[in-house]
């Protein structure tokens, strides 16, 4: 009785400080991504299945999460000025033909710049018909999918002479961080609780990344700074919250959408070249839907570059995990366990009881179903990355906010 | 600034000619005119959002043309506009310097933007919070961002198009303030309205626009507020005083111990009774929120009542679906009538059709007859006066009034027995109000039984041949419109004392 008490009073002020943490807008995503850390690395030890955080299966993750970023910051740089893009799977398509031609024939430094072209090609597309014939979105982006598949099946007959897939596109070249990844290695090596697993990480992004890695990486922060500290940025962002607002002050609304279509159609593209290029050639539905579930993270993130990185993350590590070891993926059960534990608890401390109520029978559910089995069914592995994504966006989805103006044609001169 | 001769036509229609309007530097200059009657346009081509057919603009002395509002904003013009321009989801300093933005190495400043912010809301008593996002902001506050946001382009001339229309009295007075401010520092303000008391009491000079032109530019000092409206409507102001009575003792309504009770269990109408006769007005006056509108709801059938019974025309209609009733003879003005009373969006003929899609000549079984609703549409502009180019175009193009006129067409049509009028004329300009208010009394006299609920106390003593005031969800009183007057009715409003 009194060691319970001492027991809870020393943990009253660590889980106090985790609250203010939480509750600080800085530190809170921090403190989410230590907690997530913690928690594989639990699940990691008890079940043995290093696999759940082994370097090669974050490299896998990340090389699996960059397209649909690439295609996530598409969609929010063209949503972010009012023009819903569902093309961006047609642009992406393009891109990774663009780079597969360019890249096979030229080199891959060419299919990078061939595939970003062919990619804002379709942006501009998108463009006219959205901003300047006033078409409904959907319409024109289901279109673009449509038109990016066709053309680049043409294009692959007539130019490379191969229905299918493009001839062999040349490695882009890594760059060797010094020192950094030999000393993460040997930590991860180790398999310490959260140390060896952080390390891990760690690795994965200092190992000889690719150049093109880096900058698609880069494409995030440096996205944020231009839509959110810049008066260009501002001025797009304007366009999706209140165009003939905009349009009051003196701002040409036409021309930021434009630019924004266009910068998302080469994002889009961007991310199809990474595709093919990290693939060593081009190949027929290559993309795999990636533009949608792209748009899909970007949904999840609230419209937000950070958000997005972790939808993206979410489904480009469960797709790597499932490729690269499936047996592990048997112990993602146990990590569903911990957080609809948490989950249900917390619904209940909110006196919620029916949603806690039913929350906690899922728990048990799952708990049971991760004790009785020892591997889970192919097919189930493979469906993972989506079953997850839809899970997460289902339950996440509460309090978005999406730009006012997304989706509403805008004609100059028309408000009210 | 100076306006000659200016002519604006839009395909079908001369919304503006020949305005003529002298304003002077450093005074508040109102411009007054009914609704339809061109203010909008007008200040359109004064903020250079569209370019006048003929006729010129100077300011300064200098003649200018504005072919964007970015030249007018060059010259130091600026409008807050009536629907408020603002990006809800974007801060107010973004909002403010949104276009004009400030940059230091290719990066917005927010630090120095929010120090102009600051200083400006000091010096013109318009204090805002930088950095609040415009949706958790008030109505009041939202329209100081618009003006901060004129201010901020250096504006001298800041055009104001109804700006009252949002705002609640005691912010009402907080702008006038500021627009004292303003003014007392140089800046001149074209104050557009058509509220007359509000521009006697703010403006120095006061132009009226009627049919598109300017009629005369009057000192507030020397001029009446009825003065002003005759010269609005161009006409005698109507009165809403009805003849003589045309009450039979034919019962159409009659409500009987009708109570209400809310979702969370608190009593909204109780033991609420009260008979309309065949060519009777009922008028129901009560502080607004005391359940005026939850006992048109019941009588609608949109609401389930608790207990009671409500009979029309000799059947009790107390389990009837709205659908019904409104089939069985009941017409339904709604207090809000973008929000309930017509699809902004749609042409004039389908709001025509709009809840009356069971009967002819809208349809013909389960189909809709186009032909039909749009040949009807047509009758009901013709004959009630809505003034529109065509009946192909959107409810949202109609001003207050013309929606309110077509509405009470739609109503009337199909001979009702029985008329629910909730604020007929709330927020129509007094040509619409005088029109309504004869549409009424006509229909009265060929026997239709009205209920009428209002917030304008001397339309209720007018038009009503029966008072009763509501309270706390009860009829408390009843008044002779003969007699009473407005103060006694407004004090049994309040349940200050008891009416005649």
């Amino acid at each position: 009785m009194t060691s319970d008490l001492k027991a809870s009073a020393a943990a009253l002020p660590i889980a106090v400080r985790t609250r203010s943490l939480l509750a600080d807008k800085r530190t809170r995503p921090l403190v989410l991504l230590g907690l997530v850390l913690v928690v594989f690395s639990v699940v990691r030890v008890a079940t043995g299945a290093n696999e759940l955080t082994s370097a090669g299966t974050l490299e896998a993750a990340l090389a699996l999460s960059i397209p649909l970023g690439l295609a996530g910051l598409g969609g929010l740089w063209a949503e972010r000025a009012g023009v819903v893009n569902i093309g961006l799977e047609g642009m992406m398509i393009m891109g990774t033909w663009g780079a597969g031609w360019a890249g096979s024939t030229y080199g891959p430094w060419q299919g990078l710049a061939a595939g970003v072209a062919f990619g804002a090609i379709g942006g501009l597309m998108h463009a006219v018909a959205t901003v300047t014939f006033g078409v409904d979105h959907i319409v024109s982006g289901v279109a673009i999918n449509l038109l990016g598949l066709g053309i680049t099946q043409f294009l692959a007959v007539q130019v490379l002479h191969n229905p299918t897939q493009s001839g062999e596109i040349p490695s882009m070249g890594t760059f060797t961080v010094p020192l950094l990844p030999g000393w993460f290695a040997s930590i991860g090596a180790h398999h310490w609780f959260a140390v060896s697993d952080l390390a891990n990480v760690l690795f994965a992004i200092v190992d000889k990344p690719a150049y093109f890695t880096v900058m698609a990486v880069a494409l995030l922060p440096i996205s944020y700074f231009v839509l959110w500290r810049t008066a260009f940025g501002l001025r797009l962002r304007a366009c999706g919250e209140a165009p003939y607002a905009a349009e009051t002050l003196g701002v040409n609304v036409y021309k930021y959408k434009y630019l924004a279509v266009i910068a998302s159609g080469a994002l889009a593209g961007f991310g199809g070249a990474f595709l093919a290029i990290w693939s060593g050639f081009y190949h027929d539905g290559q993309t795999q839907g990636y533009g949608f579930i792209g748009l899909a993270a970007m949904i999840f993130g609230n419209w937000r570059p950070a958000g997005l990185a972790v939808g993206a993350g979410l489904f480009g590590y469960t797709n790597g995990l499932q490729l690269r070891s499936p047996p592990a993926v048997h112990a993602l059960l146990l990590v569903l366990v911990i957080a609809l534990a948490a989950y249900s608890a917390w619904l209940l401390y909110r006196r919620r009881w029916t949603s806690g109520g039913i929350s906690a029978v899922c728990t048990l559910l799952v708990l049971w179903w991760f004790l009785k089995t020892h591997e889970l069914e192919q097919h189930i592995v493979s469906a993972t990355p989506y079953v997850t994504t839809l899970l997460v966006l289902a339950l996440a989805s509460q309090r978005l906010r999406p730009p006012a103006a997304d989706g509403i044609p805008y004609r100059r001169g028309q408000g009210k | 600034m100076e306006l000659r001769g200016i002519t604006k036509r839009f395909p079908g229609v001369v919304a503006n000619h020949d305005i003529d309007i002298t304003v002077r530097a450093g005074t508040v200059h109102a411009i007054v005119g009914e609704n339809g009657a061109g203010k909008s346009t007008l200040m359109k081509t004064l903020f250079g959002m569209h370019k006048p057919d003929e006729g010129t603009i100077a300011v300064n002395g200098q003649q200018v043309t504005f072919s964007s509002p970015a030249d007018a904003i060059a010259e130091g013009v600026g409008m807050v506009h009536q629907h408020f321009q603002l990006a809800d989801n974007l801060t107010v300093t973004e909002n403010v310097v949104l276009g004009m933005e400030p940059t230091s190495r290719g990066f917005l400043s927010f630090g120095a933007a929010r120090t102009r912010i600051r200083e400006l809301g000091r010096q013109y008593g318009l204090e805002v919070d930088p950095d609040a996002l415009v949706e958790e902001l008030g109505v009041g506050d939202r329209q100081r961002v618009e003006i901060l946001k004129v201010l901020y382009r250096g504006a001298r001339i800041l055009i104001l198009d109804e700006p009252t229309a949002v705002l609640v009295p005691q912010e009402v007075n907080e702008l006038f303030g500021a627009l004292r401010e303003l003014k007392g520092q140089g800046l001149t303000v074209i104050f557009i309205s058509h509220k007359l008391d509000e521009v006697l009491s703010v403006a120095d000079a006061v132009t009226v626009i009627r049919g598109g032109t300017t009629v005369a530019t009057i000192d507030p000092e020397v001029t009446s507020a009825r003065q002003l409206a005759e010269l609005m409507v161009g006409s005698e102001l109507p009165s809403p005083a009805t003849g003589e009575s045309t009450v039979t003792d034919v019962d159409v309504l009659r409500v009987e111990n009708l109570c209400l009770v809310s979702a969370d269990g608190r009593s909204l109408l109780e033991g609420i009774s009260f008979t309309i006769h065949k060519g009777e007005v009922l008028g129901i006056a009560g502080v607004e929120g005391n359940g005026q509108a939850e006992l048109v709801e019941a009588v609608m059938g949109m609401r389930q009542a608790a207990t009671g019974t409500v009979d029309l025309g000799g059947s009790d209609m107390s389990s009837w679906t709205t659908r019904r009733r409104r089939e069985a003879g009941i017409g339904y003005i709604p207090e809000d009538r973008s929000r309930y009373g017509l699809l902004l969006d749609a042409p004039l003929w389908e709001n025509r059709i709009l809840g009356h899609q069971t009967e002819r000549p809208n349809s013909k079984g389960l189909l809709i007859d186009a032909a039909g609703a749009k040949a009807d549409a047509q009758r009901i502009v013709d004959e009630y006066d809505v003034r529109t180019p065509s009946i192909d175009v959107a409810a949202s193009a109609l001003s207050g009034g013309n929606q309110q006129k077509l509405i009470v067409g739609r109503e009337m049509s199909g001979e009702p027995q029985l008329l629910i009028a909730a604020h007929p004329t709330r927020g129509v300009d007094v040509g619409a109000q005088a029109a309504i208010w004869d549409l009424l009394r006509a229909a009265r006299s060929r026997g239709l039984a009205v209920l009428l609920v209002s917030a304008d106390l001397d339309e209720l003593i007018g038009l009503s041949d029966t008072l009763r005031v509501i309270l706390r969800g009860r009829l408390v009183a009843s008044a002779d419109p003969a007699t009473v007057t407005p103060e006694e009715l407004g004090s049994a409003m309040t349940g200050a004392g008891a009416a005649a």
